[in-house]
């Protein structure tokens, strides 16, 4: 074993080639990959270490990811490379070693960069950041990081609230980041020349729109736990407001990918059609967070998609959005779009299609989708609470989009639900055992059905989990009791051979509810947890929920004053200081409106006035015109 | 339709030396149609591009003669197929050469690798001085002891590396590691370096695989 110290570049190689074929699948930890950028670090200015909480299957499948890379990489001076979390296996060597966390492109020390960047896209990712920048020889909380370089920032739809992870990070980026990343990596441009130090660094950065710098703000409590206020320090604003995109035609996307050596989970070309949601289903964070509504022209569309095929060599390419049947010449899209695939023998897939415009022709048009099996998300079982949720689908309306699906030879339906939605009773329970009879019979409707393979309906049920930023925002979430009391009563119904029924571990929910609505507080347990040995807690294998609990005793915190407490109107929010654009007003209306089980249109219909366009300008807002 | 057999001889250095021949495959495959050559596919239900590797490397070994076959639906001159491919494949992966197939991957008996390691040199040949060099080798069959002693066909042992010629080919293959794991339980001294490179492929005729 090498005694040399780990400095990364060519003799870093040296020091991983010592033992990397004893690692599972290696090629995740050395890049070298096609697409991969790699620079001349004499003439770099700013180099910024894009980190992913989670393994590189997942990070590298993640598109966010890819268009950062390639906007930040168009910069000459600046040089953008890629860090995933190690497994264990290879975290352990690396600690046996000492060698520090490294980019893939460069091998070299992250610590040496001049930002970390973490993409957060969901909440139990936030132990392996910890782990990820403890195991780069950080430490972890902000505050004892005290020199200008590396800053520790972040950005991902979690972040709309994240104070749980407030401590550990400097600065954060709220909304969509295309413009404001390269604003502060400029920003530092400067600050470094000036021999700036930290604090005038985060200072400055807090002045650029969208940027949260957390160290600017302090919370006080009231007496019973919840926030008292939030006040903004020096010259930081009182409420740190979204960033958007206004031209999503002009935007940057990526030309090429990174293409791996291995297999990740979605090995294709993605080219996004649209941003934001239309459908403003209540429980569904994404559709109030990236709002406004804004499609790409059919023409951007195909010219993105045409490059990237080409420079990637995948045979495959996926439309990526909310919800793709959405867009507005979706046939005529889909048109343009199998004209060039099935001349290059490329297969379309499109991932977010909804029931309810799940079209023959449509369907006739993705050739490649496989006829096993396909996926529809009711997400509850009678029309009562599918209108409290404003998931605006009928029963005919799934009924009829199986029906073609049958019709297509497929014989597989896997439906998805939520279990512990506002308002849900036991009615509703039985409601799912109903609607999945329903599509059974519509199989055997089907004069032309397959004969000798048997239908067979998945009933997947998730725990329902309150985000801020939707009109259940102030929801309780239900106790783990009443969620197996009603996954009971659902086996007891559903008697049926052709019937599977299976749900996720409310353990995993029930954190999950907790670190989406948690207060700064929260991140004390973060960092016990941790210190504990959680980490890839999305991982059913790593996550070991006994620690968690462990974590909150010790800190005082209770997880159910976060998950299973209702919420009042008038409660200081956690995240109250920033402002995703979509009213508070509105929210609350919307609440009182799931309450009364009445449905709101989509945007495309009517505008319900959420705020987000008085905010960004009436013409941004594609949803109408 | 006309079509070129043609023979690509190419180096897998470096981080490519972590590619599994699997994802080669699938490495090269995407090269090729980055390449934009006209390249002749499968026909059937799921047309690919069709490539055919003479000898799979060993994840970890690199490689500087390892060849691929593939067929041209064009006349295109080997510079240009050559340009094209290396300006699409991976930075480590590099092909040198472009040549008409003149032996088939069956005619193929040895291959010869170049070893820099930090074994202790008079241990190592002390050692591979002995009478019998036996070794486990796991076949699809299951674990058989071989003696790898007359399967050496060449040997030197020098400061900077050891060169050895050693059986090759799809029927019988022994890779050049039994003999270094061979070493490292005879002796129990261990190895923290190996870089292991494949140089030369030899055909039965004693002629260099072309």
């Amino acid at each position: 074993m090498s005694n040399k110290e780990y400095v990364g570049g060519t003799e870093g190689m040296k020091i991983l080639d010592e033992f990397l074929l004893n690692i599972q699948k290696p090629s995740r930890y050395i890049g070298g990959e096609v697409g991969a950028v790699v620079k001349d670090k004499s003439k770099v200015d700013i180099r910024f270490a894009f980190c992913f909480p989670d393994t590189y299957e997942i990070g590298m499948s993640h598109l966010g990811m890819k268009i950062l890379y390639g906007l930040k990489n168009a910069v000459p001076n600046y040089w953008c490379e890629r860090v995933f979390m190690p497994l264990p296996d290879m975290e352990e060597e690396m600690r046996r070693r000492n060698i520090p966390l490294y980019a893939l492109e460069s091998l070299d020390p992250i610590k040496d960069f001049d930002f970390i960047g973490f993409t957060i896209q969901y909440e139990l990712c936030y132990t392996s950041i910890l782990e990820m920048l403890d195991l780069a020889g950080l430490p972890v909380l902000a505050s004892e990081r005290k020199e200008l370089t590396p800053i520790v920032c972040g950005g991902g739809p979690c972040v709309c609230n994240a104070e749980p992870i407030a401590d550990f990070f400097d600065l954060f980026f709220i909304g969509e980041g295309e413009e404001m990343n390269l604003e502060v990596m400029r920003l530092m441009e400067q600050c470094k020349k000036e021999n700036c130090t930290k604090d005038e660094f985060l200072r400055r950065a807090a002045k650029i729109e969208g940027v949260y710098v957390p160290s600017l703000y302090d919370v006080d409590y009231n007496e019973d736990g919840t926030v008292k206020s939030i006040t903004a320090k020096e010259t930081a604003p009182k409420q740190v407001t979204k960033r958007i995109v206004r031209d999503i035609d002009k935007m940057y996307a990526p030309e090429s990918f990174v293409v791996p050596f291995c297999n990740i989970v979605h090995d294709r070309a993605v080219v996004e059609v649209l941003r934001g949601c239309i459908r403003g289903c209540r429980f569904c964070q994404a559709g109030f967070i990236y709002r406004p509504f804004r499609e790409k022209e059919k023409s951007t569309i195909l010219h993105q998609t045409k490059c990237l095929c080409e420079n990637t060599g995948y045979d495959e390419v996926s439309l990526s959005s909310l919800s793709t049947s959405d867009f507005r010449d979706i046939e005529g899209l889909l048109t343009d779009l199998t004209e060039y695939t099935s001349k290059n023998d490329i297969n379309l897939s499109l991932p977010s299609l909804r029931v309810d415009r799940f079209s023959d022709e449509v369907l006739k048009k993705i050739t490649d989708v496989r006829k096993s099996g396909l996926t529809f998300a009711p997400e509850a079982g009678t029309q009562r609470l599918r209108d409290v949720i404003n998931k605006n689908v009928t029963e005919q309306n799934v009924l009829d989009s199986v029906k073609i699906a049958f019709e297509g030879g497929y014989t597989n339906i896997k439906l998805y639900f939520m279990l512990g939605l506002p308002t849900e009773t036991l009615e509703d329970i039985e409601g799912i055992y109903d609607l999945a009879k329903a599509v059974i019979e519509q199989f055997y409707a089907n004069p032309n059905r397959k004969k000798g393979r048997p239908v067979s309906v998945s009933i997947s049920l998730s725990t329902f989990i309150p985000k801020p930023f939707t009109p259940f925002e102030f929801e309780p979430q239900l106790d783990e009791e009443s969620i197996k009391q009603r996954q009971k009563h659902l086996i007891s119904v559903a008697n049926d051979k052709k019937i599977s029924i299976s749900w996720s571990k409310y353990d995993t929910s029930l954190l999950e509810a907790v670190l989406a609505r948690g207060d700064r507080r929260v991140g004390k347990a973060v960092y016990a947890a941790w210190k504990k040995g959680c980490k890839l807690d999305g991982w059913d294998e790593h996550f070991d929920f006994s620690k968690w609990q462990e974590a909150f005793r010790e800190c005082g915190l209770d997880m159910a004053f976060y998950a299973n407490r209702q919420r009042s109107y008038d409660e200081v929010a956690p995240w109250s200081h920033i402002n995703m654009l979509v009213s508070r007003d509105f929210l609350i209306e919307e609440n009182k409106l799931a309450h009364k089980e009445v449905t709101t249109p989509n945007c495309r219909e009517k505008c319900s006035n959420c705020g987000v366009s008085k905010c960004v300008g009436g013409d941004i807002c594609r949803a109408i015109r | 339709m006309p079509s070129v057999n043609t023979r690509a001889f190419f180096s897998k250095m470096d981080r490519a030396k972590y590619i599994s021949h699997l994802d080669l495959n699938h490495c090269i495959q995407r090269a090729m149609k980055r390449s934009r050559l006209p390249i002749w596919q499968t026909e059937g239900f799921n047309p690919h591009t069709y490539v055919a590797f003479m000898l799979p490397l060993s994840l970890g070994q690199e490689g500087v003669c390892e060849a691929m076959d593939f067929r041209l639906t064009e006349e295109i001159s080997p510079d240009e197929v050559m340009k094209r491919l290396n300006d699409s494949l991976p930075p480590d992966i590099r092909v040198l050469r472009i040549a008409e197939p003149k032996y088939k991957n069956t005619d193929i008996t040895t291959a010869e690798y170049r070893v820099e390691s930090d074994v202790d040199i008079d241990k190592f040949r002390s050692f591979t001085d002995s009478e019998q060099i036996l070794t486990e080798k796991k076949t699809k069959k299951g674990v058989s002891t071989v003696d790898l002693k007359p399967l050496i066909s060449m040997l030197t042992i020098e400061e900077d590396a050891i060169t050895l010629r050693l059986p090759a080919g799809n029927d019988f293959n022994i890779n050049p590691s039994l003999l270094f794991e061979a070493y490292k339980s005879a002796t129990g001294e261990a190895i923290s370096r190996l870089r292991i490179v494949r140089t030369h492929i030899f055909c039965a005729d004693g002629n260099e695989f072309i």
